[in-house]
């Protein structure tokens, strides 16, 4: 298995992810391209010691950027939004 | 919510009141909807920054003291009740610091004045004279005759002026053969014997016909105002246009006509009208007097340490009634002042005075109405509406309405059944 910190690349702060850590105890993370739900579940298990109840995953498609004449684009990256089971947070999230 | 009062001083309260930690935490929610709204972090939209970064950029404390605020004036009022006093004042607030935080109990103290006890001497069988209230024939006929007076007219007179006439004049004064400033006037209607010029002017005008010019020498007054003029030996020129007298019409049925009283035409049936008028304003009178004497007299008999915060408040507000009713009139305080010559702090200290009476009657009012037991009923509520509908001519309901708190309209009702109370139990004396 491979380490948990290289799966878990890092949490997703935004107005909506706020909302819902705040009201249904679901995290966002930004993660390995390769990892699936399973491998997800266990890395946030052992990296943040809390029980995980589901795992939801999508692909955040590349977005296109262009600066002048050049174009190029944001790569895009998988989104887990994982949700804990009731009476687990994680205390994250350095700003 | 607990709250725990102690008395520090007279009059004075210090109140403790400690909040459960969910309270203090929903001030905090509120506090943080207030402050964020002016909060811009990178990466969020103005005013929409979540709890979470707000928190851990800008410190949980940042939001205590709007907290705090918040927590004070949901509790303060509930605590007051609690307590069961009756604050005059705006406290004065301090919080136990050390102690606060996030899901922790949150203790302030409120240091306030308070309603001053009232110690109640003698109210029952207070000693009062009362006016007379019996019309006499001199009444009457003083009445009539200020009627005649008022009703008198000047007229043109051929004969020479007698003290107590009018003359039209034209005068001018000269000192050394110069005129003085404010020495002259044209058309001057002065009447003889009422001292309006200097000593000896209007003694030395008796006797003059119309068209008659007369010099006048006369000495200033030591006292006069000008500077001067003081002790100056003058000469008045004056011509005299016309000389009135005044006429005062005879008491006949004509005069009475002419007064155009609907149903008076007879001096008998002015008499009745005069004395039925006298009565009542005797009656009035004297109902004033007796109460003005029974409160008066109560409230001094009551032993009131009134604070000084509280007469502070009432002078505060009859002076911005005063400066309200004057805008009304299309004036406005400094205005007022000015014309006056009064300053802002004159006008505190002469309304000072008013307070501290009006504040020492209310107070002795309501703790007789304590000690006897007055209440104000229901039906008594409703005939006080009735009333205020007749004097503003509206409908009860939209009266009602002026009033969705009863309360004050029912301590006035009860003071004034004090006051009531007072006047039975007066003993009259002679």
């Amino acid at each position: 298995m491979r380490d948990p910190k290289d799966i878990i690349k890092r949490p997703i702060i935004t107005e909506k992810t706020s909302d819902l850590m705040a009201s249904e105890n679901k995290y966002t993370f930004a993660v390995d391209r390769r990892a699936n739900k399973i491998e997800i579940k266990n890395a946030v298990k052992e990296l943040f010691n809390v029980e995980v109840e589901k795992v939801n995953i999508m692909n955040v498609r590349p977005k296109r950027r262009r600066v002048g004449r050049y174009e190029g684009k944001k790569p895009g990256y998988k989104k887990a939004i994982v949700k804990l089971v009731p009476g687990n947070t994680i205390e994250l999230f350095e700003v | 919510m607990t709250v725990k009062f102690e008395k520090i001083e007279d009059n004075k309260v210090k109140l403790t009141v400690t909040v459960e930690a969910e309270e203090f935490n929903k001030g905090l929610d509120a506090a943080f909807k207030l402050v964020v709204k002016d909060v811009t972090v990178p990466g969020f939209r103005k005013g929409k920054v979540p709890r979470l970064i707000f928190e851990k950029k800008f410190g949980v404390e940042s939001l205590y003291e709007e907290a705090i605020n918040y927590v004070i004036n949901n509790t303060y009022y509930d605590a007051v009740n609690e307590a069961k006093i009756e604050p005059v004042a705006q406290p004065v607030i301090d919080a136990d610091f050390e102690n606060m935080g996030k899901d922790k109990p949150f203790t302030y103290f409120a240091t306030v004045v308070v309603k001053p006890e009232v110690k109640l001497g003698l109210y029952k069988g207070i000693e009062v004279k009362p006016l007379s209230q019996i019309v006499t024939d001199e009444d009457i006929e003083n009445e009539l005759n200020n009627l005649l007076t008022q009703h008198s007219e000047l007229v043109l007179k051929e004969a020479e002026a007698e003290n107590g006439d009018t003359v039209v004049i034209d005068y001018e004064g000269f000192k050394d053969d110069k005129p003085f400033e404010g020495g002259g006037a044209t058309n001057y209607s002065l009447k003889l014997g009422s001292n309006s010029f200097i000593p000896g002017f209007e003694e030395k005008l008796i006797g003059i016909k119309a068209e008659e010019e007369r010099t006048i020498e006369l000495t200033f007054p030591e006292d006069y105002h000008a500077e001067d003029l003081k002790g100056q030996d003058v000469i008045f020129k004056v011509k005299c246009h016309e000389v009135k007298t005044l006429e005062v019409p005879e008491l006949n049925e004509d005069f009475i006509k002419e007064l155009n009283h609907e149903n008076i035409s007879t001096v008998a049936e002015l008499k009745t009208d005069i004395t039925t008028k006298l009565t009542t304003k005797k009656e009035t009178e004297a109902k004033n007097h007796l109460i003005d004497t029974v409160v008066d007299t109560a409230s001094n008999n009551a032993e009131i340490n009134i604070p000084e915060e509280m007469i502070e408040n009432e002078t505060e507000a009859m002076i911005n009634d005063t400066a309200k009713r004057l805008e009304q009139q299309g004036m406005n305080l400094d205005l007022y002042l000015k014309y006056t010559g009064g300053t802002k702090a004159g006008l505190h200290e002469q309304f000072k005075g008013q307070a501290l009476k009006r504040i020492r009657y209310n107070l002795t009012l309501e703790e007789i109405a304590k000690t006897e037991n007055i209440e104000v009923t229901e039906a008594e509520l409703e005939a006080e509406f009735t009333k205020l509908s007749e004097s503003y001519n509206l409908p009860v309901e939209q009266v009602k309405s002026f009033f969705p708190d009863t309360l004050a309209l029912e301590q006035d009702i009860k003071l004034r059944k004090a006051v009531d109370f007072l006047v039975d139990n007066v003993k009259e004396i002679e």
